[in-house]
């Protein structure tokens, strides 16, 4: 079993990393000749599917192993992230897959080359400390010239305000676990029926920011601070604040969290509803024209007054902020709207290349069953 | 009858600050007075920020020793008197008590090397926050620093394993290097990080020497008026030549650090404390490394204001920006609306908070108008 690739985009990585982070501590990564797949599937709360082109992150890129190339791994986040942060500044970093004392690791190499300035910072630490110190550095500045001479690949170096690269080498060892074909078989994109309403959302800062807010309100009316009693349900249920999200096909996106104090929304229009491509249904034109997005289309209205044609979901205001921390990678948003069933957000990355396979990232939460929905 | 008597300028009080805060990372007090360095620390705290700002600068600080025979406690007075003629007194209690130092003998200490603080500041930030050991060594030519966590085997846990970070550089990138190779020194993460930052703020070139594992290191490095010197015990393994083994020289009375003990000069010698070893907060260091008892680590420390109280240091501004997609964190009790906000401003101005005041046994403070 062999993975070696030399990382690019690593903001990239990192970012998207650190968004998957957010919404659980291990992934499964499975890598194979053409993409790679990050899944999260936890007890509950959001689910993460996420597939990236190779080309995305990795180039210089073997993978060998004797299910037909396949490597599914193990994988902790938050390592990972932290492994991925120290190679930001790197001039270069690789990833391979290793064992060491029989235990497997990804291993990250990450080389950075740093032009110092040795000399010159210590003459400017000598004028500022008088005197003495001055003397000192001025000594020390000579000794550090002598040594460029000495080791120094350009002796051309001769003076105080110039420095030298140095070269450093940082090896980060995340520990994972190999995982048998058996095990992740029954890994599948989350399924779910065909979404009532698609919409591309608004900048997710603006939404997380929002969404961050209502969540404080619901948390602070819960604990009897303004409204008294608000949300009791849901701290009977054991459950988070609930946040509502409704959007229709006529571009509207509503968010709203209620309680008995208080009922604040706040709606977005003039958003876009993305036409269904007759490729990808099943069943073509016509599967397009009895698809549920369909029949929404005839109910609501541009401005969102009407209270017909919403496709509504409730959400735990804290598991919607994890999942707002896809926002950093900056790509599209898509959220499907299965009606009090399921929301689904894909989050495409689209590569620099012109026509480049775009990644998709897909988070979708499911609900558990709650008074509130059967109400 | 002790009389001791001094007053320190704001860069000073500055730079008392800096090393109290680097101490308090070992120990929770400072041996040369014996006073609480928690409490020490927290008479700085918060002044620091006014010594740099513009309105509530202090002009000077003083400090007494009061100790008279007719006095059931001691106490040590420390006066922050502000330019805009507000004095606040804080009196400590302290004990007087016998300074113990750690013994080095710098002639047995033959492997040494000096290096620029600021390169070590970049080594430690890409330590993983929860690694516990550091083994120094080097190999052809290249020093290399390695944070790692002695192994959980457990298989289900092997993923919680922190992450073991490898620094290397050339030893060309030191100021001086001269060590053996392969002699692999273990020492902890969390004092080297301690000192190298501290070592950093001074901008100075950090020197080590030790002999051999089982035997202490020192590191020292000084600049404006400072010197500071830490004595650490080491653990680790040779696994390489077998080391030139000087003879046991435990008894030896070449301490080479000039003393420090119950002087005036407290400004000047921070640093020296009792023999501060490794010791880590989970305590699940092996019996190897030496630990001293009574090193426990002082669980308050990191409510101490500290620079490296974020775990996770920044390697570029970016992400700033990109902490801001971070899921918020809600403290259920709080309040957040606005006008609680007022509130929650004079509280951290008037840190140490009152709680923190009876725990750390300042006196109430006595704010005088003048």
């Amino acid at each position: 079993m062999r993975f070696k690739a030399t990382i690019q985009n690593i903001h990239t990585f990192t970012k998207f990393t650190a968004s998957l982070a957010s919404l659980g501590p291990v992934a499964w990564v499975r890598l194979d000749e053409h993409e790679v797949r990050f899944t999260i599937i936890p007890e509950q709360g959001t689910q993460v599917w996420a597939v990236l082109s190779i080309d995305t992150i990795f180039e210089h890129y073997t993978i060998q192993s004797a299910a037909a190339n396949v490597i599914n791994l193990e994988v902790p986040l938050i390592p990972l992230h932290r492994a991925l942060k120290s190679a930001l500044k790197a001039t270069s970093a690789s990833i391979r897959l290793t064992k060491k004392d029989n235990l497997p690791f990804l291993v990250l190499t990450i080389t950075t080359n740093t032009f110092t300035h040795n000399a010159l910072s210590s003459t400017i630490t000598g004028f500022g400390g008088g005197g003495g110190p001055h003397a000192q550095s001025d000594s020390t500045h000579d000794t550090r010239n002598d040594s460029y001479d000495f080791h120094g690949p350009t002796p051309s170096h001769d003076f105080g305000p110039s420095g030298r690269e140095r070269e450093t080498v940082v090896t980060q060892d995340i520990p994972i676990r190999v995982l048998g074909q058996a095990s992740v078989e029954g890994i599948h994109e989350p399924r779910c029926r065909e979404p009532d309403v698609h919409i591309l959302l608004p900048p997710l800062m603006q939404l997380k920011s929002i969404s961050d807010r209502f969540t404080k309100l619901a948390l602070t009316s819960h604990d009897g601070g303004t409204g008294g009693g608000g949300g009791r349900n849901a701290a009977a249920s054991g459950l988070g604040p609930r946040l509502e999200i409704a959007a229709n096909m006529h571009g509207c996106l509503k968010l709203s969290i209620r309680t008995d104090a208080m009922n604040i929304s706040s709606v977005w229009t003039g958003l876009s509803n993305p036409e269904l491509d007759a490729g990808q249904i099943e069943g073509g034109e016509e599967g397009i024209a009895v698809h549920p997005s369909t029949r929404m289309k005839e109910l609501g209205d541009a401005q969102g007054k009407s209270e017909e044609g919403w496709a509504v979901c409730r959400i735990d205001g804290r598991d919607w902020g994890k999942v707002m921390s896809v926002g950093r990678l900056g790509g599209r948003v898509i959220a499907c709207f299965c009606h009090e069933h399921a929301l689904i957000l894909y989050v495409y990355l689209s590569n620099d290349e012109e026509g480049g396979d775009e990644s998709v990232l897909t988070v979708s939460e499911s609900l558990p069953v709650s008074t509130e929905k059967m109400s | 009858m002790v009389s001791l008597n001094f007053t320190l300028s704001p860069e000073s009080s500055v730079k008392i600050h800096d090393a109290l805060l680097c101490l308090a990372k070992f120990s929770e007090s400072v041996s040369i007075e014996a006073r609480q360095d928690k409490a020490l620390l927290s008479v700085f705290k918060g002044r620091i920020a006014d010594a740099r700002g513009r309105d509530s600068a202090i002009d000077r600080c003083e400090v007494s020793v009061q100790e008279r025979p007719d006095e059931v406690e001691c106490r040590l007075v420390v006066k922050m008197v502000h330019n805009q003629g507000v004095t606040k007194t804080y009196k400590l209690t302290y004990e007087s008590v016998e300074v113990m130092h750690a013994l080095f003998d710098k002639n047995m200490a033959q492997n040494r090397w000096k290096i620029q603080a600021g390169c070590l500041k970049e080594f430690i930030e890409y330590f993983g926050p929860k690694t516990e050991q550091l083994d120094i060594y080097s190999e052809d030519g290249r020093v290399t620093f390695m944070s790692f966590t002695e192994k959980i085997t457990d298989g289900k846990n092997i993923l919680k394993h922190p992450l073991q970070t490898a620094v290397s550089a050339s030893t060309a990138d030191f100021e001086e290097f001269s060590a053996q190779e392969k002699l692999h020194i273990i020492i902890s993460v969390k004092d080297f990080k301690a000192i190298v930052t501290h070592a950093d703020n001074l901008r100075a070139d950090m020197s080590a020497c030790y002999s051999q594992p089982t035997r202490p290191l020192q590191f020292s490095y000084g600049g404006e008026g400072m010197h500071c010197e830490f004595t650490l015990m080491t653990a680790g393994d040779y696994r390489g030549t077998p080391a030139p083994a000087p003879s046991h020289a435990v008894a030896s009375r070449s301490i080479s650090r000039a003393q420090s003990t119950a002087s005036a000069r407290t400004d000047n010698h921070p640093a020296p404390v009792e023999m501060p070893p490794p010791s880590e907060s989970g305590s699940r260091a092996s019996t190897r490394r030496n630990k001293v008892p009574g090193s426990a680590r002082p669980p308050a420390s990191s409510n101490l204001q500290q620079p490296q109280s974020d775990p996770e240091p920044l390697f570029v501004p970016l992400e700033e920006e990109d902490r801001r997609w971070d899921p918020v964190v809600y403290r259920d009790e709080e309040e957040t609306l606005g006008w609680t906000l007022a509130r929650t401003t004079i509280t951290s101005l008037t840190t140490p908070s009152a709680t923190q005041l009876q725990q750390l046994d300042l006196q109430p403070t006595t704010v005088q108008r003048v």
